[in-house]
């Protein structure tokens, strides 16, 4: 595959992406509000700690917490999974294979050229965030921000991975939606979608850092919130990575595979 | 023509599971998912409550209860009202819809009916277990009365969610490309695990009124208790034959904007 | 049985151009434009006919068979099928009709189509002894077998579309809309498709409304034509006297030992075609026998038609006779 042609076509495809993207206005606004996860999160822990504080975290700490958690999700999100099974089921995947553009890199374009509209939201979202929480909302110093970006780029590589990798096994069973099913169930939890990781008990916390959850969401919002010394956030990141690494060798993998299989059997 | 009905859903019901027992194994997966759902979901209300005795009023029993109500909604959600109103958007894509209106029966009841995953009633085994924790920790069990209220408030719940799926694949005649609604429609049903007190102002307004998840979770878990009275029972009736109504103008309305807009 | 008067349809069309900029601006305003789907036809027909409905793409045919089928509200004008007015879909009206499309399904993917039978017998109120004659009945017309036993997802096309026609039919309507209902099937089919219908409307009486890209399935079962172009009606008859209007010369079609003498051919009218010795002449109609006699009495004829236009000619040159029309107005 020669790199140049790739490259020169990407910035159409993007424009393409974000045409399409934009095409469809109500499904637009309905997949903003289908992201409220957290903030009903939200009034539920602030209401809980609306007399005391749970842990190191008081109301401002929460609400600061799942308004970020709101933007992370934003920005690291992926739906790769459903569509390439779909794809798949649908011998629709034939037609992007022809393209002479990597299949997998033009599903992370799709993913990514919804990103422009997904920021939008997450501009007034931070701004309403400002208001109530203050400056303490935003990170403080200068690696602050640059971990930020970095652990949100780690965070939707790690989630767009895995969606690859689950929609893969789609050449291989009849539909691997319900293996996504069980992973979302647990990433809602472990990841810190709907508690902060720092909160949970100390046997579960243990698990969390182990699972590749806990760098999708968590991460990023704990650098964004301030909530880690440079150097914890550091070796965190490191973490992060390594994760990012062991799911693209993993893909890679199970795509070539797959790819053979499909060939075989026309899906 | 009541009895044609009857009929008529007894036939698509009995298509479904006939398509259901072909895929035997769903059963025991479906259970597993279930299963591993409703857990995973509990986490955070056991460390709430392990940090705090009450939350807005409720205990750990108390709240308990409210999650199994939402675990039974959503079995009957993806049993029943899920699988055969998106099909419909599927219906609407593909142009088969006219299938559909060319039968002589009701649109709304063929398309509601058409498809059912039996194997979903494992969701219902599993709120039972939920149920019964919850009144061990409370030490207490659901006097006949607070059952019969219960049945009234289910068939209500039940309803009302009905009513608030058709009204949201309504929309797909006017916008089609509505594969996110599913997920919309559980990213905010899932509010309902929590007791409605917990959400303050605009929120409980919203989730009692508007999209009436208190209705639907909140309530039966308070009749289970028997904290109900008369009234508290009556709103939840009310509510549903209204959005009943809604829902039924609102299918009428799209359909006719279907049929004069497409070709 | 069927009259429609003055009908017309329009609907509202999204219009965007491309490029970044227009995309944006078309999340907050959106422009339209009126499409005349149909514009201001009437035609009736009698029970029992077989009509063909005519057109290029996009010219209102499908339209016009789904608002007599009740699946369309028109815009305007008056429609009558079996004395209901479609678009009340009348249980009694759903009853007598049913619209075949070419690759669209109903039937029920995981069973067999006997399933699916019985579904609609019991949609359909069809009392038992009737459906089960209709069902056998049909079954011997399309030699079904024990198809409708094998699961829907194992049969292949061809064998699905019968089981389709069957599943479509069988509360015996008396009004049969079918569009395209030969897309996409292979030439056996398509005959075992054309040979039905027209045993089906002979047998039940059952009045058949067809559109079609084949001019085979029209030439095969329509003895009158309905032509729809760009939402107008422009013809309305016999398709003999159609071919005859638009394309009156005959094809005078014959082989000969030895092969044939191109000049000697040029003398007799003109020469369409000579190739592997077989020659088609255009001649006009009252020239045919006088030609005829000629080329017998030039030649050793061993082989000789006369034929009208193909119909694919003949409607080609309509179309372009109705564009060519609408360009210069």
């Amino acid at each position: 595959m020669k790199v140049g042609p790739v490259l020169r076509a990407l910035p159409t495809l993007f424009r393409v992406g974000f045409a399409e993207a934009v095409a469809y206005r109500a499904e637009m606004l309905v997949w903003i509000l289908a992201t409220t996860m957290p903030l009903v999160m939200l009034a539920l822990w602030t209401a809980v700690a609306r007399q005391a504080p749970i842990g190191p975290f008081g109301e401002k700490d929460f609400i600061a917490y799942f308004l970020a958690t709101l933007i992370v999700r934003q920005l690291t999100g992926s739906w790769a999974s459903w569509q390439l099974t779909f794809e798949i089921k649908n011998g629709v995947l034939a037609a992007r294979l022809l393209r002479p553009l990597p299949a997998v890199l033009s599903y992370a374009v799709d993913n990514l050229s919804a990103l422009p509209m997904r920021f939008l939201v997450s501009v007034p979202v931070a701004i309403a965030g400002l208001v109530s929480v203050g400056r303490s909302m935003l990170p403080s110093t200068a690696w602050g921000w640059v971990y930020f970006a970095l652990a949100v780029w780690g965070g939707w590589l790690i989630t767009f991975l895995v969606n690859i990798a689950i929609g893969t096994l789609s050449f291989f069973m009849e539909s691997s939606n319900k293996v996504m099913d069980v992973w979302m169930a647990a990433f809602m939890v472990f990841s810190g979608y709907l508690i902060p990781v720092e909160l949970f008990p100390s046997g579960l916390r243990k698990v969390a850092d182990f699972l590749p959850f806990r760098y999708q969401i968590g991460l990023p919002v704990e650098i964004f919130t301030s909530r880690h010394a440079q150097d914890d956030a550091l070796s965190l990141l490191a973490r992060q990575w390594l994760w990012v690494v062991l799911l693209a060798l993993l893909v890679h993998l199970l795509w070539r595979r797959g790819l053979r299989r499909f060939a075989a059997y026309g899906g | 023509m009541l009895g044609r009905y009857l009929r008529l859903f007894a036939i698509q019901l009995r298509a479904s599971t006939l398509v259901a027992a072909q895929y035997r194994y769903d059963f025991i997966v479906e259970g597993i998912i279930s299963l591993f759902y409703t857990v995973t979901a509990l986490v955070p209300l056991f460390v709430i409550f392990q940090a705090r005795p009450t939350v807005a009023g409720w205990s750990f029993g108390q709240a308990l209860l409210v999650v199994g109500w939402f675990t039974v909604l959503q079995g009957v959600l993806e049993g029943a009202v899920n699988p055969s109103l998106s099909r419909v958007v599927e219906h609407i894509r593909q142009g088969t819809l006219d299938f559909v209106l060319l039968k002589p029966a009701d649109a709304q009841f063929m398309v509601s009916t058409s498809q059912f995953l039996p194997w979903r009633i494992t969701s219902l085994l599993t709120a039972v277990g939920v149920f019964g924790y919850g009144f061990h920790l409370l030490g207490s069990v659901p006097s006949l009365s607070a059952l019969l209220a219960c049945t009234l408030l289910f068939a209500s719940a039940v309803t009302i969610l009905y009513s608030l799926w058709i009204m949201i694949v309504s929309a797909a005649f006017v916008v089609v490309k509505v594969d996110n609604l599913t997920f919309l429609f559980s990213s905010i049903f899932d509010a309902a695990r929590w007791p409605v007190s917990v959400f303050r102002g605009f929120l409980r307004v919203l989730f009692t009124f508007v999209i009436p998840l208190a209705l639907m979770t909140t309530f039966p878990a308070r009749a289970m208790l028997g904290e109900l009275d008369l009234s508290g029972l009556a709103l939840p009736v009310i509510v549903a034959i209204v959005f009943f109504g809604m829902s039924r103008a609102v299918w009428l309305r799209a359909l006719s904007r279907y049929t004069s807009a497409s070709s | 049985m069927i009259v429609v008067q003055q009908l017309a349809k329009h609907y509202r069309v999204h219009r965007r151009k491309p490029g970044l900029w227009s995309a944006a601006k078309a999340v907050f305003k959106r422009e339209y434009s009126v499409v005349k789907a149909v514009d201001d036809i009437s035609f009736e027909i009698s029970a029992g006919e077989r009509v063909g409905f005519l057109g290029p793409n996009g010219a209102g045919k499908t339209t016009t068979l789904k608002v007599l089928a009740g699946l369309l509200y028109p815009t305007s004008g008056q429609v009558r099928v079996a004395g209901h007015v479609p678009e009340r879909r009348a249980v009694d009206f759903l009853r007598q009709i049913m619209l075949v499309t070419g690759q669209k399904q109903q039937l029920i993917w995981d069973l067999p189509p006997a399933e699916t039978f019985e579904l609609n017998r019991a949609i359909y109120d069809v009392p038992r002894d009737r459906f089960q004659r209709t069902v056998s009945e049909l079954a011997e017309l399309l030699e079904l077998g024990n198809l409708v036993d094998t699961p829907t997802r194992q049969l292949s096309l061809g064998e699905r579309m019968k089981c389709e026609i069957v599943a479509a039919l069988v509360h015996r309507p008396q009004v049969l809309f079918l569009d395209e209902p030969t897309i996409g099937l292979d030439v056996s089919m398509q005959t075992t498709m054309r040979r039905f219908i027209r045993e089906y409307n002979e047998r039940y009486g059952a009045t058949v409304l067809l559109t079609s890209h084949y001019m085979d399935d029209v030439a095969a079962l329509c003895p009158r034509v309905i032509v729809i172009d760009h939402g107008k009606l422009t013809y309305d008859g016999g398709l003999e006297q159609l071919t005859h209007r638009i394309r009156p010369e005959k094809r005078v079609v014959f082989r000969s030992e030895p092969s044939p003498d191109p000049a000697v051919c040029k003398s007799l009218g003109r020469v369409l075609s000579h190739e592997n010795g077989q020659v088609v002449l255009l001649v006009p109609q009252d020239e045919v026998s006088g030609t005829v006699q000629r080329l017998l009495a030039s030649f050793d004829v061993k082989d000789l038609t006369v034929e009208s236009a193909p119909l694919e000619e003949v409607m080609s040159e309509l179309f372009a006779r109705g564009k060519s029309e609408k360009t210069a107005s």
